[in-house]
């Protein structure tokens, strides 16, 4: 230990302390020691107390603030993510007090340089206080200011579970940082509750401490978002052409149904419910007309011009589309779905994901040894069709020749190394992204039956992916904390969405396109604009991890759902939730929304079915805002129990039939 | 830092041979390795989570770890959950047993069969919102109970005014599946009720969960088919074996058409005629119903509180009614005797000497000339004879344990008499039936060939003579048993409570069938024979 160097910085201290008579005595016994040479009782001083000196020297140097700050914000933005959001609130006191002990010692270039380094981390919550802060340039200021004055008057208060509260406490003693020991000392003050951490939701209660507002809070969810269609969608064309096709009178139309309906009985078997409801349309063809030129102008949300090149639909898909749009069921709270329930058989508990393709002709699962199985339902029913006639009409020759090769109704791709967490279809089916553990992202052509790229960008295991309703571009959610943006052209992601403070489980695509939802471990469900990449909206309110979204075909809400069971409706303009729809008793694995947005699907862990009623309560819901602004519940229309099958994947084909898949699970 | 304790780490410690750990590290050793393990747990879940799975697995661990570049634990990696066992004597140790496994065993084992492969199968959860009731989807009593909260819901919302959609009752429409199910079982139960294909129908109507809608055609289907076909014999038997297996069924709720089902179940236990053949083996038929409805009262009996009482009442009137035929009370009998001891008690030993006074004429060879008649009388005698006995034994075995049971050998040599005198009473029964007990007795113990004829044993005071007169050593062990019974009043009492007194009633019984109830009378040997 150098001597020297303490009573140094003992002599400054009372120098600065202005204790001159005790410098004064201090400078003489220092004398009186050197010349009784090796005798000294300095000599055998503490190395502790030594370096507790040493580091309360440091104290005044501004730098340590800086550095100080940064290690705790990165030691709690590392830390547990059950813990982390009451150790995050802890660095906001810090931050501005740091920068107002600052200011307040006159180290006003430093202060600025601080400031201006962290304000980053908050300006999302308090950006207003920041303002306000930054104002703050000379000790008199602070006196002047009522807000910095209060805030140097009074201790905040900060409610914070036991063991974040010994994890803080072990961090601080450890790091040894005098300088942030003392201003959490000095200004904070610490509410220890047994038991679990509170809940992310209480984060508003802790704001308004502050001072500021509700709105100051959700000042990012007052950025402009354009929740509009796209223009010149094929929803669109069809509204113009179905309205020249009435004025063109009646004669053309029957014909058209004649074929339409030839067609169909050859769709096969699989539509054949909705078939059945399709013909009752038929008999009243005016009438159908009309409802659905009336759902057409309900749903007329304002359009948008998409901020991405989107790829061109080929012709005949275009007409496919349309076609499937001229036949879809409308389904509402009276005229609910069909639903065709794909059960996984013998896997060994094996499946970590399902996925439907749109038309749910293709069932696509990921398994936990790296393989993806993709099954053609058509291929399936045609089979067993055949061997029922086998039976009665004897058809042997189609019977031999769609037999399958090998036992196998299935086709294998594999290429992944780790489990397999995702898969998505493209809009037309021909081909399937998955996403594994070992951190890529495949492309796989469901034509080909091959891998056709592998995308390596994320660091950790990739848990969600889904491709855009255009197809094209694909969103990937990762343990990494980043959500990504991607094109299949391309080997590296065209947009990085980094600002989830823990593992971004789920992703999903607004209708037109603009924007990406990602949901969390860390509880909150955030909107990207992918054009600039930037945060929009920030939804807080789920008290456990979200596993699903799902986004309303008219663009206007859309629906997150937790690990509790808890299912929160949002309205993407306000980012207010519009109402939670409990009755699931576990994990919600799947939500989806019928083609026209009057009903919600949710599949959940709990092996049932729910089908909830968007249409009416949303339409009460704003009424009702209106005049008093009360909450109203949405309402589940129907629970439908599988026989002990979780439900993996929802999927409503265009012409309104859900699909759902799951995997038998054995019965405990 | 609460749930890692110091000495833990202290343990493990000197586990590892670190044996100088300062206590001052112990603490702050603690608290990371909870951290730790916090940490890990956490990332264990998200993977669960993203596995789409609600139980941890040792998988999970494994990833977790994996995802902190920290080596994985080997060894633990099995589909099946790990069972920990309590360590003896500790309350809160915990460990996983480990099994030594041969090495050769393991080698020369055969191959596991290979897992089945998955595949995907279809079904439909629900056409328009109806779930239909097929197997693949729960049982409609899940439904049910799924439904009623939702009501509920219903008027919750009818308080905020908001318009209730209301549903016109549904038509009962039976899918086409179901339909072709009832009419190939119907058609097995009419044609072909002898083949294979109705054993596989008859599981599959006690087992499918999805028959619920056929219920009442089922019902209907058998109440009138019995009642058209009285004379066809194996027809009513494989539409008895059809309401079984229906009762069988956990998955339907059957309960609504009992009152339906009834009657069609309880003519066939005691018709007139059942069956137009001679060969027609209906004692077999009726034999099978009384089971039938012996099930139906004990697993409905609690629901429908009248529904034993009204059964045994209708019973009691085919057997008290003279004018009815043999048969008939023979089902009676039967159907009487399956709704157990206790019935029997109540209702026939009290008229049991009367009917027996009725019964006599009809087996003699002298009152009735009638080969057929005379033979189904003695079929009723001897159902009644088993109901009365099995009545009887189950009374007498609840006696506390009776002491010195005879020697076997003795016992086998009685059982052979009991079996001859059966068989001579067959032969011979006007000498049987005419003749006092004491004269039996006599005959009995002749035969034995081990005890001298006892004559004194004629009055009511049989019993005591027989004991003055018979030592343990004879081969009478039956009358001996009863002795004891006697030496033991108080247990009687107990056992007979309400009832007519044993000491009437075991003569009696011994006047009405003779020695041939005495097996009934249990012993150790006894309950063995029984």
């Amino acid at each position: 230990m150098d001597q020297e160097e303490i009573d140094k910085v003992v002599l400054a201290y009372l120098d600065k302390r202005g204790f001159k008579q005790a410098g004064f005595a201090f400078q003489q016994e220092k004398q009186q020691n050197s010349k009784g040479s090796n005798t000294s009782s300095t000599a055998q001083i503490d190395p502790d107390i030594a370096k507790q000196i040493l580091a309360f020297s440091e104290v005044d140097s501004p730098a340590q603030y800086q550095e100080g700050y940064g290690k705790l914000r990165s030691w709690a933005y590392s830390s547990l993510d059950q813990y982390q959001h009451e150790l995050v609130r802890v660095l906001y006191p810090v931050f501005v007090h740091g920068f107002m002990d600052l200011v307040a010692k006159g180290h006003i270039q430093e202060a600025r340089s601080f400031f201006n380094s962290f304000r980053g981390d908050h300006d999302v919550i308090h950006s207003r206080d920041l303002q306000k802060l930054e104002g703050v340039l000379s000790p008199s200021h602070l006196e002047e200011m009522e807000f910095a004055h209060s805030l140097r008057q009074s201790k905040v208060n900060i409610k914070i579970c036991k063991y974040s509260y010994d994890l803080l406490m072990q961090y601080l003693h450890k790091s040894q940082s005098i300088t942030i020991i003392g201003v959490i000392n000095e200004h904070i003050n610490f509410n220890v509750s047994p038991g679990q951490p509170s809940s992310i939701a209480d984060d508003a209660e802790f704001v308004s401490l502050f001072g500021s507002g509700q709105d100051a809070a959700n000042l990012i969810n007052q950025k402009e978002i354009h929740w509009g269609l796209l223009e010149d969608s094929l929803e669109e064309k069809l509204e113009k052409t179905s309205n020249m096709d009435s004025e063109k009178g009646d004669g053309e139309l029957r014909e058209g149904d004649l074929e339409e309906n030839k067609k169909r009985s050859v769709d096969g078997n699989k539509q054949g419910n909705s078939l059945k409801k399709l013909k009752k349309d038929k008999v009243s063809n005016a009438t159908a007309k009309a409802s659905r030129a009336d759902n057409v102008t309900v749903s007329g949300a304002p359009r948008v011009k998409p901020e991405l090149p989107l790829p061109v639909i080929p012709i005949e898909v275009e007409h496919s589309i349309l076609e499937d749009l001229r036949n879809r069921v409308q389904l509402n709270s009276t005229a609910l779905p069909s639903i065709s329930f794909y059960t996984f058989i013998n896997t060994h508990n094996g499946l970590n994901c399902a996925s439907i393709s749109n038309d749910g002709s293709l069932l696509a699962g990921g398994f936990s040894d790296s393989s993806l199985k993709v099954w053609d339902m058509a291929k399936l029913g045609q089979q067993s069709q055949n061997s029922l006639q086998g039976e009665s009409e004897l058809t042997p020759n189609q019977n031999m020749s769609s037999s399958n090769v090998g036992g196998k109704s299935y086709t294998l791709f594999r290429g992944h190394a780790g489990p397999v967490h995702s898969a998505t279809f493209s809009p037309f089916g021909d081909f399937l992204l998955s996403s594994s553990s070992d951190s890529t992202i495949r492309l796989w052509s469901t034509k080909l039956n091959t891998n056709l790229v592998c995308y390596k960008g994320h660091n950790y295991p990739v848990w969600d992916v889904q491709f855009s309703p255009m197809g094209h571009y694909f969103a990937s959610a990762s343990h990494d904390r980043t959500a990504r943006i991607w094109s299949v052209d391309r080997i590296q992601p065209l947009r990085i969405m980094a600002g989830h403070l823990s593992d971004v489980d789920c992703v999903q695509w607004h209708a037109n396109c603009n924007y990406v939802a990602t949901g969390s471990s860390d509880k909150t469900v955030r909107l990207w604009d992918v054009q600039s990449g930037e945060c929009v909206r920030i939804f807080i309110g789920h008290r456990s991890m979200i596993l699903s979204l799902a986004m309303s075909p008219d663009g206007r809400y859309m629906a997150s759902g937790d690990e509790d069971g808890t299912i929160m409706m949002w309205d993407l303009a306000t980012g207010r939730c519009i109402s939670p729809l409990v009755g699931h008793s576990s994990c919600i694995w799947s939500l989806s929304f019928s083609c026209e947005g009057s009903l919600l699907a949710s599949g959940s862990a709990d092996c049932t079915v729910k089908i909830w009623d968007v249409a009416t309560s949303s339409k009460v819901s704003k009424a009702e805002e209106n005049k008093s602004g009360s909450v109203n519940r949405l309402r589940s229309l129907k629970t439908l129990p599988t026989k002990s099958t979780p439900v993996y994947a929802l999927k409503f084909s265009p012409r309104n039939l859900l699909f759902a898949a799951g995997a038998l699970s054995k019965q405990p | 830092m609460s749930i890692v304790p110091k000495e833990t780490i202290e343990v493990i410690a000197q586990s590892i041979g670190i044996t100088n750990l300062s206590p001052d590290v112990l603490p702050a050793l603690a608290a990371d390795v909870e951290y730790r393990i916090r940490e890990i747990m956490q990332e264990a879940i998200k993977c669960m989570r993203h596995s789409r799975r609600t139980t941890l697995t040792t998988d999970d661990v494994d990833s977790a770890l994996g995802l902190r570049n920290v080596e994985p634990i080997y060894g633990f990696a099995s589909g099946d959950p790990l069972r920990f066992k309590r360590a003896a004597g500790h309350k809160d140790l915990f460990y996983i047993e480990e099994k030594d496994v041969e090495f050769k065993e393991v080698i020369e084992a055969p191959l596991p069969k290979a897992p089945l492969d998955t595949a995907v199968v279809t079904h439909w959860l629900a056409i328009e919102g109806v779930q239909p009731a097929i197997p693949e989807n729960p049982p409609p009593e899940a439904l049910q109970m799924l439904s009623l909260p939702s009501d509920n819901r219903k008027t919750e919302v009818k308080e905020d005014g908001v318009p209730v959609d209301i549903k016109l009752p549904i038509k009962h429409v039976l899918s086409r599946e179901l339909q072709l199910y009832f009419e190939k079982i119907t058609e097995l139960t009419v044609s072909r009720s002898e083949s294979g294909l109705f054993k596989a129908a008859l599981s599959s109507l006690a087992t499918d969960s999805g028959i619920h809608p056929l219920v009442p055609y089922f019902t209907f289907f058998v109440a009138d088919e019995v009642s058209r076909n009285l004379n066809n014999y194996s027809l009513l038997y494989a539409l008895m074996r059809l309401v079984w297996s229906l009762l069988q069924n956990p998955h339907i709720h059957i309960e609504p058409y009992l009152h339906q089902l009834m009657p069609s179940v309880m003519t066939c236990l005691v018709a007139k005629r059942l069956g137009n053949k001679l060969s027609d083996n209906h004692w077999y038929l009726r034999n099978f119903t009384a089971n039938l409805v012996a099930s139906i009262c004990k697993r409905f009996g609690h629901v429908y509180h009248n529904l034993q009482p009204r059964v045994t009442k209708t019973l009691l009137h085919a057997f008290l009614d003279p004018s009815k035929a043999l048969p008939q009370h023979y089902g009676a009998i039967q159907g009487l005797a399956s709704l157990g001891p206790n019935v029997v008690r109540m209702l026939v030993l009290p008229n049991l000497e009367p009917y027996l006074q009725l019964l006599e004429p009809e087996m003699q060879l002298e009152t009735q000339k009638n080969e057929m008649k005379r033979h189904e009388a003695w079929i009723v005698y001897g159902a009644l004879m088993r109901a009365v006995g099995m009545c009887m034994y189950d009374r007498l075995k609840m006696l506390p344990s009776l002491p010195s049971p005879p020697p076997r050998a003795v016992w086998k040599s009685n059982a052979k008499v009991v079996t001859t005198v059966s068989n001579k009473r067959k032969a011979s029964m006007d000498n049987m039936t005419n003749q006092p007990p004491l004269k039996k007795l006599a005959t009995d113990s002749s035969m034995g060939g081990t005890t001298p004829p006892n004559i004194g044993a004629v009055d009511p005071n049989l019993q005591s003579s027989t004991n003055n007169n018979m030592p343990g050593s004879s081969g009478r062990k039956e009358i001996l048993g009863g002795q004891r019974l006697l030496k033991t009043p108080a247990a009687l009492d107990q056992a007979w409570k309400d009832d007519v007194d044993p000491r009437r009633v075991l003569p009696l019984l011994r006047k009405c069938f003779g020695d041939s109830m005495l097996p009934f009378f249990p012993t150790p040997e006894a309950s063995l024979f029984l």
